[in-house]
C-alpha cells in the first residue's frame, strides 16, 4: 500500500513540476505585457477555478461570504455556488476534452498516431446540427402536427429520448467512418496516420465551412449558422432542468454531457484492460512484432482501434451541439476541440483517470486565460503555458537523468555484483 | 523495390518524365496565363517548404514543426518591416523581413533540434507543442506589442517587389511565365539549386545523407551525428522561415493570425512525395500552387457554380489522393517484385527438380 | 615484440541493465600478432573493445597504445591513433557507392565539395596496394555481404589503421568467403598490422590466430598463446566447466508425419531466395535439428513455417492440414508452438507484464476469457504455474518482465509455447546468450517434450546443440538443405563439409560452385 502510494506519488511528480515551470516560464510573457504575473495567475484561476467572489489562491479552498446579518463566514470554496461556480463551466468544457482525450488514447494505445479527432469532432457536430432539426421535422409531418408546441405529450416524451439517441449514434458513425478512412490507409497502405489525419482534418473544416454556410444555413444573420436544433433534440442543462434549483450549476450548460463522457471513460477503461479486444490492441500497439508472432489479428484490432477512437470524438461533437451550443455557427470548425483533446490525451499519458484530471485542468486555464481578456493580457496566454506544461512534461527523461546524475555524484560508489553479463 | 527500380529505373524515370513534360505543355497551352502565374506565386511557399522539409528528413529527422517555424516566418517578416508614422510604403525594405524572418526560422530550428536531439524530447509532441507556442505566441504579440486583433497591418508595411527578369523578360510567352515575380520567388528556385549541390555534390551534404539513412554508419567514422542533424534542422528551419516570410510580404503585406493554415504539413507532404529530391520537390510544389490557384480562379468566377469552401479542400484532397497514389505504386512495386520473385524463382526450382530427377548433376 | 595495445583494470558497469560487463580487466596485444578475444555471447569482449574503440567510455582503467597512454573518448580519436574497427553489424550507407563508402567522413574535397572521379580513383588504388579488388562504383545495397565485409576492412585501411578490430567477423560469411578473410587477415599481419578477432568460434581461433584470451563473465581468464591450448581447454575456460556435450536421452520412438514441407521457396532480402527448393518432414517424437552457418536461410524458413514470412512458392503440411498460407492463429489452433530466434523483440512484449506475456497465446480461450472479456485470475494463475514449472527466478506474477534475466525470459517464452501441449514444436536458437544452467535446462525441456510425443524443429547454429539433441540432423546452406543424417551416424567433420556447401560423396571443393 505504502509501496503505492509511493508510486503514485512519484507518477504525479513530474506532471505538478512540469505545470509550475510551465507557469514560471510563461510569466516571462506576462511581465513583457507589463503585467504582475502572480496577480495575474491568481486571476487566472479565480477565473478558471474558483467561486464568485474569488480574489487569490486562498480564495480557490476558503472564501469569505457575507451572512445575512451583515457577517462574515468563511465557507469552503468548492462547495459555495452562489451565483455559478466556475468549476461548473470548466466540467461543461471538459466534456468534451475528456471525450475528444479518450479518442486520442484508444488510438495511441493501439500504437496509431492519429490526430483526427478535430475532424471527427466537427462532422459528429455538424451531423447532429442537421439531425437536431430535421429528424423532428419529419416526425412532425409524419404525425401530421403542424405546431410543434401543441404536439401530445406523448409524442414529444417519445422524441426527447429517441431523437437524442439516433442524433448520437450518426454522430458517432460518421466521426467512426472519417477516422476509419486514415486507419485502412495505415493498415492497408502503409499511409502515415498522423499525416493523413492532418490532412482528413482540414477537408472535414471545409466541408463543415460549406455545409454551415450554404445548404445547412438557417437565416440571413450575418454570420452564417445553422438553424436551432428542435427542442426534443436538446440535452436540457442541468441549470434549466434538473438542478434548476441548485446556484452552483447557474452559469453553466453543463448537463448530462458529462455523465456520459464519465461513463464513457470508465467504459473505454474496461475495454482497454480488461477486454480481449482491447488486450489485442494494446499488444499490437505495445509490440507489433510480438503481436503477430502471438498470432493476435493486429490489422483488425487497429481498425476496430480507430473506429471507436473515431466513434468518441463523434460523441463529444454530438454533445457540443446537443447539450450545449444547439447550433453550429460559421467558425465553430476551426474552434480545435479535437485538438486540444490530443493535447490532453498527450499531457495525462493515456491513463484514464488522467485524462478526467487532465481536462479540468485545461479547461480550467482555457476559461481562466479567456476571461483575463478584459485585462491587458489576450487568450492565448493559457496556449502559451499548455505549450510549455507540454514541453515540461515530456522532459521526464531529462528530469529524471539529472536527478540520477545529481544523486550518483552525493552517493558514494558501490561495487556491484556481477549478475549475467552482457552488454547492452 | 530497389530491385525493381534498378531494372526498370531508366524506364521509369523517362516515362515519367516524358508524362510530366506533356502535362505541362497541355497546362501551360489551355490554362490562362494569370493562372499560370498564380500558380507559380502560391507554390513559392510551398517550395521553400518542401525543401526544409526534405533537408530534415535526409538528415533523418521529420520536421513537424515546419507549420510554427512557417508561422513564426511570416510574423517576424511583418513585424521588421513595420515601421508606423512613416509615410505608406516607406518602411523598411521587405528584404530586410525575409532575412529576419530566415533569421529567426534557423533559430526556433536550432532550439527545436538541441530539446529533440540533446534533451530528447519526443519528436512529435515536441512538434506539436512548438507550433502551438508559436501559434499562441504570434497573436499574443501582436495584442500586447502592437494592439493588433487577428491582423497586422500598417500602410508602411511594403510588400516585396517585383523584378522583371533582363532578357527573357521580352521573350513572349516565356517573358510572362518566367519573368515578373518577387526576388522571393527566384530565391526559391535557386534554393532548389543550392539544396541539390549542397545534398549530391558538397561533403557536408554526403554526410547529412550518410546520417538520415544509417546514422550509425556516420557515427562509427566520426562524423557528429547530432551536429549535422542540428546544422540539418537549422537550414530547415531558415527555408521554412522564408516561406513564411512570402506568405506575409510576398503578396499581401500583413500578417494574419494563423495564415499558414496547414502548408507546413502540406509541405511534408510534398516532400514525401517526390521522394526527398529538391526537383521533384519543386515540381511538386508547383502542382500544388496550381490546384491552390484555381480554387482562387474558380472563386472569383460566379458563372463556375462551385462553391470555394470546397475548392479550398482540393489541396487537400489532391494531397491525400497523391498519398495514396505513392502508397498504392509502393505496394504495387512489392506485390510486382513477389510475383516475378515467384515465377522466375519456382521456374528455377522446377528445372532443378526435373534435372534432379532425372538423374542429372547441378 | 611492442604492445601495440595495452589496456589496463578496465571496468565497465551499465547501469541501465546492472551489468557490470568489464570487471577489472587487462588485455595487452603484440604488434603484428592476431590475437583472438573469445568468451560466450555476453561474456564482455564486445564491450571491451567498443571502449578500445571509443564507443564506450570506460568507469575505470587506463589504455596505452603503441605502449603511449592514450585518451579515448570518441572513435575519432581511436582512429587518429590507428585503431580501426569492423563491426559485427556493418555500418555502411545502402545507396552510396562503395568508393563513397569508403572515403565517408574523409571525402576528398574542395572547399567542401567532392568530385565522384578523385574518389573512384582513390579507393581503386587503394585495393589495388592491398590486394582486396572492389568495385568502386558498385552500390553497397547491390553487393554480397562477404564484399560488404571487404568494403568495411578497407574503410579502415583507408584511415590508415595499424590495429584493426574485427567483431565476429566469420558469423555472416559463407564457408569459402570465411576462408578468403582468413587469408586477408593472415596477410594484415604479415604486413607489421595487428589484428584484434572477437569471436566465439574456438576453430576459428585455431586456424588463424597467434595468441588467445578468454573472457568470461566480465572477467580476463587468461591468455596463451594458441598453439599451446586446445578447443578443449579453451572452451572449459569459456564457460568455467566442462561442456556438457550429449544430453541424456533415450532413442526416439517416431510416429506419424507432423511437419511436411515441400519444395519450399521463401524470398529473403533483396529479392533473393533465402530458402530455395527445401523439403522435409518432422514426425511426432523425434527432434529434427537443422544445422548451417548463420544466415543460410534458417531464419526464413522457420517464419515461413510458422507463419511470419510469406511463401512464394512449395507446401507446408501440418497434421494433415494445409497451412502454406495460414495465419498464425490458425497454425497456432492446429498444434504449432513457436520458440523465436529473438525472444527480446517477438517472443515477448517486454513493455507489459508477465500475465499478459503468457496469455498471448490463450487469450481467447476459457478460462482466459469469456465473450471477449478476460478473466484475471485464471490468467494469473497460469503465469504462477509457468513460473513454478518452469523455475523462472525472480519473477512476480504481474510484474513487468524486462527486469528479468535472458535464461529467465526464454524460460517463460518455452513455458508459454509447451504449455498447450503442442504438436510441432519450433525452435529457432534456444539457447543463444544464456548461461550454462539455463541451457542444461532447455536442453532438458526439449527432450522431454520429444519423449512425450511432440514433433520438434530445431535451428540452432551451435553444432554440440543440434549434435546432442537431434534425432536427424539436416545441414542448411545458400537455402537449401544439403542432406540429412541420421544422428547416430553423424559426426562434426561430415557435417562441417555439409555446412561448407561440400556434399559426402564428392570432396568440398567440389561444390563449391554452388
Amino acid at each position: 500500500m505504502v509501496k503505492r502510494l509511493r508510486q503514485t506519488l512519484k507518477s504525479l511528480s513530474i506532471p505538478v513540476l512540469a505545470v509550475i515551470l510551465g507557469l514560471i516560464v510563461s510569466s516571462f510573457f506576462v511581465l513583457m505585457a507589463g503585467t504582475d504575473p502572480v496577480q495575474t495567475y491568481q486571476r487566472m484561476f479565480c477565473e478558471g477555478f474558483g467561486s464568485k467572489g474569488c480574489q487569490t489562491f486562498g480564495d480557490l479552498l476558503i472564501v469569505q461570504v457575507g451572512t445575512d446579518d451583515g457577517g462574515v463566514s468563511s465557507v469552503f470554496a468548492p462547495f459555495y455556488g452562489a451565483g455559478g461556480h466556475r468549476m461548473a463551466v470548466v466540467l461543461e468544457r471538459a466534456t468534451l476534452l475528456i471525450l475528444t482525450a479518450l479518442s486520442a488514447t484508444v488510438a495511441f494505445k493501439a500504437g496509431l498516431f492519429s490526430i483526427g479527432m478535430d475532424g471527427q469532432f466537427v462532422l459528429g457536430a455538424i451531423t447532429v446540427a442537421f439531425l437536431g432539426y430535421w429528424l423532428p421535422s419529419q416526425v412532425y409531418m409524419l404525425a401530421g402536427v403542424s405546431d410543434p408546441g401543441a404536439a401530445p405529450q406523448a409524442l414529444l416524451s417519445v422524441m426527447h429520448v429517441l431523437i437524442p439517441l439516433v442524433c448520437i449514434g450518426l454522430a458517432m458513425a460518421v466521426g467512426a467512418v472519417y477516422s476509419w478512412i486514415a486507419g485502412y490507409l495505415k493498415v492497408k497502405l502503409n499511409v502515415n496516420e498522423l499525416i493523413s489525419t492532418i490532412i482528413l482534418n482540414a477537408i472535414a473544416v471545409q466541408i463543415v465551412n460549406y455545409l454551415v454556410r450554404y445548404p445547412l444555413r438557417s437565416d440571413f444573420n450575418s454570420t452564417a449558422r445553422t438553424q436551432r436544433i428542435d427542442d426534443t433534440a436538446w440535452l436540457i442543462p442541468f441549470n434549466r432542468g434538473l438542478f434548476q434549483d441548485v446556484e452552483w450549476f447557474s452559469g453553466a450548460r453543463l448537463g448530462i454531457g458529462i455523465i456520459i463522457a464519465i461513463l464513457a471513460a470508465v467504459l473505454i477503461w474496461f475495454f482497454l484492460w480488461r477486454s480481449t479486444a482491447g488486450y489485442e490492441q494494446r499488444m499490437a500497439g505495445g509490440s507489433r512484432r510480438f503481436a503477430r508472432f502471438g498470432g493476435i489479428p493486429s490489422e483488425r484490432a487497429a481498425l476496430r482501434a480507430m473506429l471507436l477512437s473515431g466513434a468518441l470524438s463523434g460523441l463529444a461533437g454530438a454533445l457540443a451541439i446537443l447539450g450545449i451550443e444547439r447550433r453550429v455557427i460559421d467558425g465553430y470548425a476551426t474552434s480545435g476541440f479535437g485538438f486540444d483533446g490530443v493535447l490532453v490525451a498527450i499531457l495525462a499519458r493515456e491513463s484514464i483517470p488522467g485524462i478526467i484530471l487532465v481536462a479540468m485542468f485545461f479547461a480550467g486555464l482555457q476559461q481562466g486565460a479567456t476571461n483575463l481578456q478584459f485585462g491587458d493580457l489576450p487568450r492565448q496566454l493559457g496556449g502559451i503555458i499548455i505549450a510549455f506544461i507540454i514541453l515540461f512534461s515530456s522532459m521526464e527523461n531529462f528530469f529524471r537523468d539529472l536527478i540520477t546524475r545529481i544523486q550518483t555524484r552525493l552517493r558514494p560508489r558501490r561495487t556491484p555484483y556481477p549478475t549475467e553479463a552482457g552488454a547492452p | 523495390m530497389i530491385e525493381f527500380l534498378n531494372t526498370h529505373s531508366r524506364q521509369v524515370r523517362i516515362g515519367l518524365i516524358i508524362a510530366g513534360v506533356l502535362i505541362i505543355l497541355l497546362l501551360l497551352i489551355s490554362l490562362p496565363m494569370t493562372l499560370l502565374q498564380s500558380s507559380i506565386r502560391l507554390a513559392t511557399p510551398y517550395v521553400l517548404g518542401s525543401l526544409a522539409a526534405l533537408l530534415a528528413s535526409r538528415a533523418g529527422v521529420l520536421n513537424l514543426a515546419i507549420e510554427g517555424k512557417m508561422l513564426l516566418g511570416a510574423f517576424v517578416a511583418v513585424v521588421t518591416v513595420y515601421q508606423p508614422g512613416v509615410l505608406p510604403g516607406q518602411g523598411r525594405d521587405p528584404i530586410l523581413g525575409v532575412l529576419v524572418a530566415a533569421l529567426f526560422g534557423g533559430g526556433l530550428g536550432l532550439i527545436f533540434a538541441v530539446l529533440y536531439l540533446r534533451i530528447r524530447i519526443n519528436l512529435v509532441i515536441l512538434a506539436l507543442a512548438v507550433n502551438l507556442f508559436v501559434a499562441n505566441a504570434t497573436v499574443f504579440f501582436m495584442r500586447v506589442q502592437f494592439g493588433a486583433f487577428g491582423t497586422l497591418a500598417d500602410p508602411s508595411i511594403r510588400s516585396l517587389s517585383t523584378l522583371q527578369l533582363p532578357i527573357i523578360h521580352s521573350v513572349p510567352f516565356v517573358g510572362p511565365l518566367l519573368s515578373g515575380y518577387q526576388i522571393l520567388v527566384y530565391l526559391s528556385w535557386v534554393m532548389v539549386v543550392l539544396v541539390w549541390v549542397l545534398l549530391f555534390r558538397t561533403q557536408f551534404g554526403r554526410h547529412i545523407r550518410a546520417v538520415g539513412e544509417n546514422r550509425e554508419a556516420a557515427e562509427s567514422v566520426g562524423i557528429n551525428v547530432t551536429r549535422v542533424q542540428i546544422f540539418a534542422l537549422t537550414l530547415s528551419g531558415m527555408l521554412a522561415g522564408m516561406a513564411g516570410a512570402f506568405l506575409s510580404l510576398g503578396v499581401l503585406s500583413q500578417f494574419v493570425e494563423n495564415m499558414v493554415s496547414g502548408r507546413g504539413w502540406t509541405s511534408i507532404t510534398i516532400s514525401l512525395f517526390a521522394f526527398e529530391q529538391p526537383v521533384g520537390a519543386f515540381f511538386t510544389a508547383l502542382f500544388f500552387g496550381l490546384a491552390e490557384a484555381l480554387s482562387f480562379y474558380l472563386q472569383s468566377r460566379p458563372e463556375v457554380n462551385l462553391p470555394p469552401d470546397l475548392l479550398l479542400a482540393l489541396p487537400q484532397i489532391a494531397t491525400i489522393t497523391a498519398l495514396v497514389l505513392v502508397a498504392l505504386r509502393i505496394r504495387t512495386a512489392e506485390l510486382m517484385k513477389r510475383r516475378t520473385f515467384a515465377q522466375q524463382f519456382g521456374h528455377e526450382l522446377d528445372k532443378l527438380r526435373r534435372g534432379v530427377l532425372a538423374g542429372g548433376q547441378d | 615484440m611492442p604492445l601495440a595495445v595495452d589496456m589496463r583494470h578496465i571496468r565497465k558497469f551499465f547501469p541501465s541493465s546492472s551489468v557490470l560487463a568489464c570487471d577489472d580487466v587487462d588485455f595487452a596485444v603484440e604488434q603484428g600478432e592476431v590475437h583472438a578475444l573469445v568468451g560466450e555471447n555476453g561474456a564482455g569482449k564486445t564491450t571491451l573493445m567498443n571502449i578500445l574503440y571509443g564507443l564506450v567510455a570506460p568507469d575505470a582503467g587506463q589504455i596505452f597504445v603503441h605502449e603511449k597512454l592514450s585518451h579515448i573518448a570518441h572513435p575519432n580519436d581511436a582512429i587518429k591513433q590507428g585503431i580501426g574497427m569492423v563491426h559485427q553489424h556493418f555500418k555502411l550507407v545502402p545507396s552510396f557507392t562503395i568508393a563513397q563508402n569508403i572515403l565517408l567522413g574523409i571525402e576528398p574535397n574542395q572547399a567542401g565539395f567532392i568530385d565522384n572521379n578523385d574518389e573512384a580513383d582513390i579507393v581503386r588504388r587503394l585495393s589495388e596496394s592491398f590486394g582486396l579488388p572492389v568495385n568502386p562504383n558498385a552500390r553497397v545495397a547491390d553487393i554480397s555481404v562477404g564484399m560488404q565485409q571487404r568494403v568495411e576492412i578497407l574503410k579502415t585501411l583507408q584511415r590508415n589503421a595499424q590495429i584493426l578490430i574485427l567483431d565476429e567477423p566469420t558469423a555472416v560469411l559463407t564457408p569459402q568467403e570465411v576462408r578468403e578473410l582468413y587469408v586477408v587477415i593472415r596477410k594484415l599481419a604479415a604486413d607489421g598490422r595487428t589484428v584484434i578477432l572477437i569471436t566465439h568460434k574456438l576453430l576459428e581461433v585455431k586456424e588463424v590466430a597467434d595468441r588467445v584470451s578468454i573472457m568470461r563473465r566480465g572477467r580476463m581468464v587468461a591468455t596463451h598463446s594458441v598453439a599451446d591450448v586446445s578447443v578443449r581447454d579453451m572452451a572449459n575456460l569459456m564457460v568455467g566447466r566442462e561442456v556438457i556435450l550429449r544430453v541424456d536421452k533415450s532413442p526416439a520412438t517416431p510416429g506419424d508425419v507432423v511437419l511436411k514441407a515441400d519444395n519450399l521457396l521463401v524470398a529473403g532480402a533483396g529479392g533473393i531466395p533465402a530458402v530455395f527448393g527445401v523439403s522435409l518432414e518432422v514426425r511426432a517424437g523425434e527432434i529434427l535439428g537443422i544445422a548451417g552457418v548463420s544466415g543460410n536461410g534458417q531464419t526464413e524458413l522457420v517464419e515461413a513455417i510458422t507463419g511470419l514470412r510469406p511463401v512464394e512458392g512449395g507446401t507446408i503440411n501440418l497434421l494433415g492440414q494445409n497451412i502454406t498460407h495460414a495465419s498464425v492463429r490458425k497454425r497456432r489452433e492446429i498444434g504449432m508452438a513457436h520458440v523465436p530466434e529473438d525472444r527480446m523483440v517477438v517472443g515477448l512484449n517486454l513493455k507489459t507484464n508477465l500475465d499478459e506475456n503468457v496469455v498471448v497465446t490463450h487469450y481467447q480461450d476459457e478460462p482466459y476469457s469469456k465473450r471477449g472479456i478476460l478473466r484475471l485470475p485464471p490468467i494469473r494463475k497460469l503465469a504462477q504455474q509457468i513460473v513454478d514449472a518452469f523455475q523462472v527466478k525472480s519473477a512476480r506474477v504481474g510484474e513487468e518482465i524486462k527486469t528479468l534475466s535472458g535464461g529467465n525470459l526464454q524460460k517463460v517464452v518455452l513455458g508459454r509455447e509447451l504449455y498447450g501441449k503442442p504438436r510441432l514444436l519450433v525452435v529457432n536458437q534456444p539457447t543463444r546468450g544464456l548461461d550454462v544452467g539455463s541451457i542444461e535446462f532447455v536442453h532438458k525441456t526439449l527432450i522431454e517434450e520429444r519423449d512425450s510425443g511432440a514433433a520438434i524443429l530445431l535451428v540452432s547454429v551451435e553444432l554440440d546443440e543440434i549434435l546432442s539433441l537431434s534425432d536427424r540432423i539436416a545441414v542448411m546452406f545458400g537455402g537449401r538443405i544439403m542432406d540429412v543424417l541420421d544422428a547416430e551416424a553423424a559426426n562434426e567433420q561430415d557435417i562441417g563439409v555439409l555446412m561448407a556447401g561440400g556434399s559426402l560423396e564428392t570432396e568440398p571443393a567440389a561444390a563449391e560452385k554452388v
